[in-house]
Order: structure tokens, then C-alpha cells, then sequence
């Protein structure tokens, strides 16, 4: 069986995607270690073994790596930036995507889609993690809950206070002084929420917002995000049909076939 | 790929010899102990010591006439700077401070001495970015905002640790911005030399406007002849007004030239040229020598095949070239076989001066300045940035825009959103370049390479 694979190191975790000639065969998250390759290795581990084959018996034809880490993949055939593969995962599964946010661990990222599923142009923070998974983090942090618990939290909110603090820093403090002004924990949950999708609908502005659109990364689970970004932007967010995590990965294996078919 | 030429081959020696023959000079004249004394009073000067590092640098790994381009125009900065540090002393009773949008070929024609504050808020970052942090930090300590561009913020601090020569008078203007402008009020503090500020205004293409401003270049004239010594010598201004139009003829030949595919020269010779041409010697003869110069460099380079014979994209950058990373030019050859082909500071479609009278001579220059490089784009309505913007990428031929975006100009990232807009209207890929002008501590030099890489690897892949 000949197979391909993409690799998509990130901050947070590490993500592998493994295709045959036509059809994703596993997908696998694991948390990021402070080795890339080890990350990288980790995750595609996992991924074969989620199709019942032993680690060592896996041969990829072609292996694309990913991410902020991709450059520390040795044994990866090419690496390429986390923009493309997002494009690309993205129009693989639904060609009518034009914009992709893609939320990750700890930047942001807003891409504008040419027709062909290449990109236009792009936008990106990589120097703070406001509006992104450490934001949620720290948030859920604070509240000491986790990050699903704290997302289903903020759906239950009827009147979302304001937080105004951009950076995740000022952003808990903030919330912790809102907690001792007795302000409800839905309603602050509900308002973090809302500064992150006014933090990812100010990046997507950039590369200017053109439907279908979607978000990617971890982030893209989190409801309580997806439901108020769709109300903010007055325009259904599209879900993809796959894991939004593996995008980026999905992205890097797709490429990988395509080099070598 | 472009050959690997190393670094201190015979091109590079025999340039970097010329460029500290020319430094020695100083030592004869003013001569070794008075050149101490200035070198003492003025530490920058100290910095110009560097200028071989510099064009290493932008010599990269360019070959044949265009490397010797790149030798020639460096020589020919340092040549400029030379004399501007023999004439600190030679011509101190005749010194005016002037900004850089001011005209100095009639402070030459008045017999003047010229010194262009900004010239070493240009010149330090690209020598070496922390020859300027000191002076940055004393301006923003000194009360202007730190977020001013870093220009002005770095000269005004030269002028707070008293490194600049004492102006009898200064001109400046309501030009390029507000962070320049504020930055005169306190140099005029500062110095207590009476100033004269030119009003450029709002809309400058019509008559009228010219009509108002050369009044302006009148009162200017009538305002440094009443606090110098200098008076206008109508002749003396003829003979610079129609040496400048020799030097821009051949100027708009080397324009015409890098239209070609591949492009004999890159933008950062060109650039410098300018730049020397417009705010240091502009009516002099050097400045004509050096444009025929380049036309015969460019000229052999197009010969050999263009100045990167397998030149795969052309660029335009627009915004201030990255003076903290002059090697961009360089940079972006080697890496991506681009051409940076063109940029905004130096393309400034003026007209050739009428030399009738008096009046025709200020008329068209004080036009010469309403287009010059920052009057055209950061005042006035946004169709004449537009214009420019659009007129030279096509005229070029270029693939994609750079635009480095400084994060101290204000009236440019204003404009970000607009440009956005229009080059995705226009399908043309657009960067822009987060970093600051003259100081990289706010954006390291690896930073702005990892945005273009970013870019290549994306958007142009």
C-alpha cells in the first residue's frame, strides 16, 4: 500500500495525517514536546496505530512536515509553511472556501483562498497570543475548568460583559477582577469569547472576509466561539466534515501526494 | 543561481580602497588635527569608518557591472559624506540646517552650506542599527512620542547631544509628517537659529499651488538673505539648475534601462543615487558624473545579460526603503532571484527646470519639491499615492509589491486597508513588511526575512 503522510508541528501539539491514493486513513493529536521531531514522531506513531500497523512497518512514499516546528523534521521530504497547507487542506474539502481563520495555540492566522485553493493573501500574530488557544487557556485557568467545560459555560450567558484587554496577560486579570465584582462566570466566559472573535474577525478583515468561510485549529471546537463568530460575522461559518485540529496536517499529506503521484 | 562571488574578491578591494583613500583625505584636509577635534566633537563621524561592512553587504553576491555599480555608488556616498565633514569646518560661518523636502540648490546658489538634518537618520541605521538607539532613546526621552518615525525621533537626537554642526538659520517644512515637523519645533528650541517653515499645500498639482509655494522658495530666499550671509546669485542658481537637468536626463536614461528584463541594476543603487542627487548635491557636477556612471554600469550589465541574468520576479517596494536592512536588495536576489526593481522614494517624475528667469528656476523647483520623494505620497489627496503606486508597477513590470510598512508612518499605515483593497481588486500580491525604519529592536532583521519568506513561500509559491 503505498501511503503518504503530513506532519504539522505546532506550539501545542503535534498533528499527523495519513492518506493512500484516495482516502484519509488516520489522523492523530498528541501534545507538543519541547522537540519538534520528537513531537513529529510522536504524532505519527499515533496515527499508525491507529490503523493497526506497528510503527516501525510504516514507509511513506512522500512526508510533508508543517508548522512553527517543520524546519526541526528530519526525516521529512519538504517542509512547507502552515498557510499553504490550511489552503489546502481546506479547498480539498470543500472548494468553495474562499477565507480560513485558522486559531491556533498561540497565533492567529486569517487566509484569503484563490479559486484553485491557493493563496491569495494572508494575515497573521505571531508576537502575542490574543485571540488565540492560550487565550482560551489561561481563560479556563482562571475559572479552573476546562477548556470544554468552559466553552459550554459561556453558552449559557445572557448578557456577556465587556473585557476589553487584547493581550491574554491583562486579559486574566482582568477577568479575575470582574470574578470579585461578583459578575456571573457565564456572562465573563461569554465575554472572552467575544473578544477573541472580535480579535479574529479584525484579522479576517485583512485578507477580507469573502464566504464560504471557516475556521480551523484547535479553536474551531470550541461551540461557544463557532456560535457567536457565525452571529458577529452575519455569515454561517462552514464546517468542514473532518477534524478542523488536522487541517494543517491534512494540508501537508495532500501535498505530499500531489509531488509525488 | 547567481554565482557565489566572495566577499572581499577583487571588485570589493579595489572599491573598498578608493572608499578609505577618500576617508585619509580628511586627514589632509581639514588635516589630522583638526580632523580629531571633529571627529571628537562629532562621533558619528566615527561611523563612516564602516562604510566597506555596508558594501559588502549590498554587494552580496552580485557579479560584473553590477557589482561595480554597487562599489561606484558607495564610493560615491562616502565621497558625499567626506565632504560634507571638510565642510563643517571650512564653511561653518555659511552652515543652514535644512529639512530634507527643502530645495538645496538654492542654498547652494546663495552661497551656503547646505546640511540636510535627516542625511545621518538615512545613513546611521544602514551602516550599523545601533550607531542610531542612543540618539532615538534621547529624543523620546526628550518628550517626543515614541512611536514618532524614527527619522526625525533620530535626529532630533542628534541634535540633543549637540552632534550637529551649528545652523546659522534653519528651513524646514510642513513635510513628509507631523512627527517631522514637531521634531523642528524642538531643534529650533534646541539650536535657537531663527527657522523658516515652508506651507506646502494640501492639493499641489494644480497652478495655483505651484504659484503659492514658489511665493514660498521667495520668502525663504528673503528670510535667509535677511539672518546669513548668503545671497542669491541668479547665474550661479542657471548653472545648478541646468547641471540638475543634465544629471536628470541621464537619471531618467537609467530609469528607462531598468524597464528591462532582466533588470541591470537593482533599486538600491538607483535609491542611493537618488538620494545623493536630491537632498545632498543636486546642480552639482559630481552628481552628473555619478549618473553617467550608473547609465554606463547599467549598460554593461544589460550587455552581460542584466544585472541577475535568471531574474525569476521583479518587486516593487514601496514605503521607505528598510534602512536597518539595506541588504534587502541583495538579500532577495540571492534567495529568491527577485529584483527589487523600483521604489518609492526614488521615482519622482519631475519636470526639467526652465532656466528663463528667476521666477521660471523657483517655479520648478518648488514643483521638483511638491513631488519629490515623501511630498508626493504622504501629503495631500490618496489618489497621488495611488497613482504612483499602480503607474510604477505596471511601468515596471513587476510581479508583486513590498510594501514596508514603518510602523512610525502614520500617514502610510493609514493607507494599509485602502492598498489592500486595491491590489486584491487588481490581483497583484501584496506584502506588507512589519518593521520599523531605523530601529531594529522593534523588528529584528531575521524578523522582516521570516515575513518575506513567509510571503514567497505562500502567496507567490
Amino acid at each position: 500500500m503505498r501511503l503518504w503522510a503530513g506532519c504539522d508541528v505546532g506550539s501545542t501539539t503535534g498533528k499527523a495525517v495519513i492518506l493512500d491514493e484516495s482516502k484519509v486513513l488516520a489522523g492523530a493529536i498528541v501534545e507538543s514536546t519541547l522537540d519538534p521531531e520528537k513531537t513529529a514522531r510522536q504524532a505519527l506513531d499515533r496515527a499508525a496505530a491507529d490503523m493497526d500497523i506497528a510503527p516501525a512497518g510504516v514507509e511513506f512514499v512522500r512526508l510533508v512536515g508543517t508548522g512553527y516546528g517543520r524546519l526541526q523534521i528530519p526525516f521529512a521530504d519538504e517542509n512547507v509553511s502552515e498557510i499553504t497547507c490550511h489552503a489546502v487542506g481546506a479547498h480539498h474539502l470543500d472548494p468553495k472556501i474562499r477565507t480560513v481563520v485558522d486559531i491556533g495555540g498561540q497565533d492567529l492566522k486569517a487566509i484569503a483562498l484563490n479559486d484553485d485553493g491557493t493563496v491569495m493573501e494572508f494575515a497573521m500574530n505571531d508576537k502575542c497570543a490574543a485571540g488565540t488557544g492560550r487565550f482560551f487557556e489561561s481563560m479556563a485557568r482562571t475559572f479552573q475548568l476546562s477548556l470544554e467545560q468552559f466553552s459550554d459555560l459561556s453558552l449559557t450567558s445572557t448578557k456577556p460583559v465587556s473585557i476589553t484587554a487584547q493581550c491574554s496577560v491583562f486579559a486574566e486579570s482582568e477577568v479575575v477582577s470582574l470574578v470579585a465584582q461578583k459578575k456571573a462566570p457565564a456572562d465573563i466566559a461569554a465575554g472572552a469569547q467575544l473578544a477573541v472573535v472580535r480579535r479574529v474577525i479584525s484579522m479576517a478583515r485583512r485578507v477580507g472576509i469573502r464566504p464560504d468561510f471557516t475556521i480551523s485549529g484547535g479553536c474551531a471546537k470550541n461551540r461557544g466561539l463557532m456560535q457567536l463568530l457565525g452571529q458577529r460575522l452575519k455569515m454561517k461559518v462552514a464546517r468542514l466534515d473532518f477534524d478542523p485540529q488536522l487541517l494543517g496536517a491534512l494540508g501537508a499529506a495532500l501535498l505530499a501526494r500531489r509531488k509525488s503521484a | 543561481m547567481i554565482g557565489a562571488a566572495t566577499r572581499k574578491d577583487s571588485v570589493y578591494l579595489r572599491w573598498a580602497a578608493r572608499n578609505w583613500l577618500r576617508i585619509l583625505r580628511l586627514g589632509v584636509n581639514p588635516g589630522p588635527a583638526r580632523m580629531l577635534k571633529i571627529r571628537k566633537r562629532y562621533p558619528w563621524v566615527s561611523g563612516f569608518l564602516k562604510v566597506n561592512k555596508l558594501m559588502a553587504r549590498l554587494m552580496g553576491e552580485r557579479r560584473g557591472a553590477y557589482r561595480q555599480a554597487t562599489g561606484f555608488i558607495i564610493n560615491r556616498l562616502i565621497d558625499a559624506l567626506a565632504t560634507i565633514v571638510r565642510d563643517i569646518h571650512r564653511r561653518r560661518d555659511r552652515l543652514v540646517w535644512h529639512e530634507d523636502l527643502v530645495p538645496p540648490e538654492i542654498l547652494h546658489a546663495m552661497g551656503l552650506m547646505p546640511f540636510m538634518v535627516e542625511m545621518l537618520g538615512i545613513v546611521l541605521p544602514m551602516v550599523d542599527t545601533e550607531l542610531g538607539e542612543a540618539y532615538l532613546d534621547e529624543a523620546e526621552n526628550a518628550g517626543l512620542p515614541a512611536d514618532t518615525c524614527t527619522l526625525p525621533r533620530m535626529s532630533l537626537g542628534l541634535a540633543l547631544r549637540d552632534h550637529f554642526p551649528p545652523p546659522l538659520a534653519i528651513v524646514s517644512s510642513n513635510s513628509p509628517c507631523d512627527g517631522g515637523m514637531s521634531s523642528y519645533a524642538f531643534m529650533q528650541k534646541l539650536s535657537g537659529a531663527p527657522t523658516y517653515r515652508l506651507d506646502l499645500p494640501y492639493r499641489y498639482k494644480d497652478d495655483s499651488a505651484v504659484d503659492y509655494y514658489t511665493n514660498e522658495l521667495v520668502k525663504m530666499i528673503d528670510f535667509l538673505e535677511e539672518h546669513t550671509p548668503g545671497r542669491l546669485d541668479d547665474e550661479h542658481l542657471r548653472e545648478i539648475c541646468t547641471q540638475r537637468n543634465r544629471a536628470m536626463e541621464l537619471e531618467l536614461t537609467l530609469w528607462d534601462m531598468l524597464r528591462h528584463k532582466p533588470a541591470p541594476l537593482g533599486s538600491d543603487v538607483v535609491f542611493l543615487a537618488h538620494m545623493l542627487f536630491f537632498g545632498l548635491f543636486p546642480g552639482m557636477p559630481q552628481a552628473t558624473k555619478m549618473y553617467a556612471g550608473l547609465v554606463e554600469y547599467a549598460r554593461q550589465s544589460l550587455q552581460a545579460g542584466g544585472g541577475i541574468p535568471d531574474e525569476k520576479y521583479r518587486v516593487l517596494l514601496w514605503n521607505p526603503a528598510t534602512l536597518i536592512f539595506p541588504e534587502i536588495f541583495s538579500w532577495a536576489e540571492s534567495e529568491f532571484r527577485a529584483t527589487m526593481i523600483m521604489e518609492m522614494l526614488t521615482f519622482n517624475r519631475h519636470p526639467l527646470i526652465d532656466t528663463t528667469s528667476r521666477r521660471s528656476m523657483l517655479r520648478d523647483l518648488a514643483r521638483i519639491m511638491m513631488q519629490g520623494p515623501m511630498s508626493q505620497h504622504t501629503r495631500g489627496p490618496v489618489e497621488y499615492f495611488f497613482d504612483d503606486l499602480f503607474f510604477i508597477h505596471e511601468h515596471y513590470s513587476t510581479d508583486m509589491i513590498w510594501m514596508a510598512g514603518h510602523v512610525g508612518c502614520k500617514n502610510t499605515q493609514a493607507l494599509l486597508g485602502m492598498m489592500r483593497e486595491k491590489c486584491r481588486q487588481k490581483r497583484i500580491p501584496l506584502l506588507t513588511i512589519d518593521y520599523d525604519l531605523g530601529d531594529s529592536r522593534v523588528v529584528s532583521v531575521d524578523g522582516i526575512k521570516e515575513q518575506v519568506r513567509m510571503f514567497m513561500d505562500t502567496v507567490m509559491r
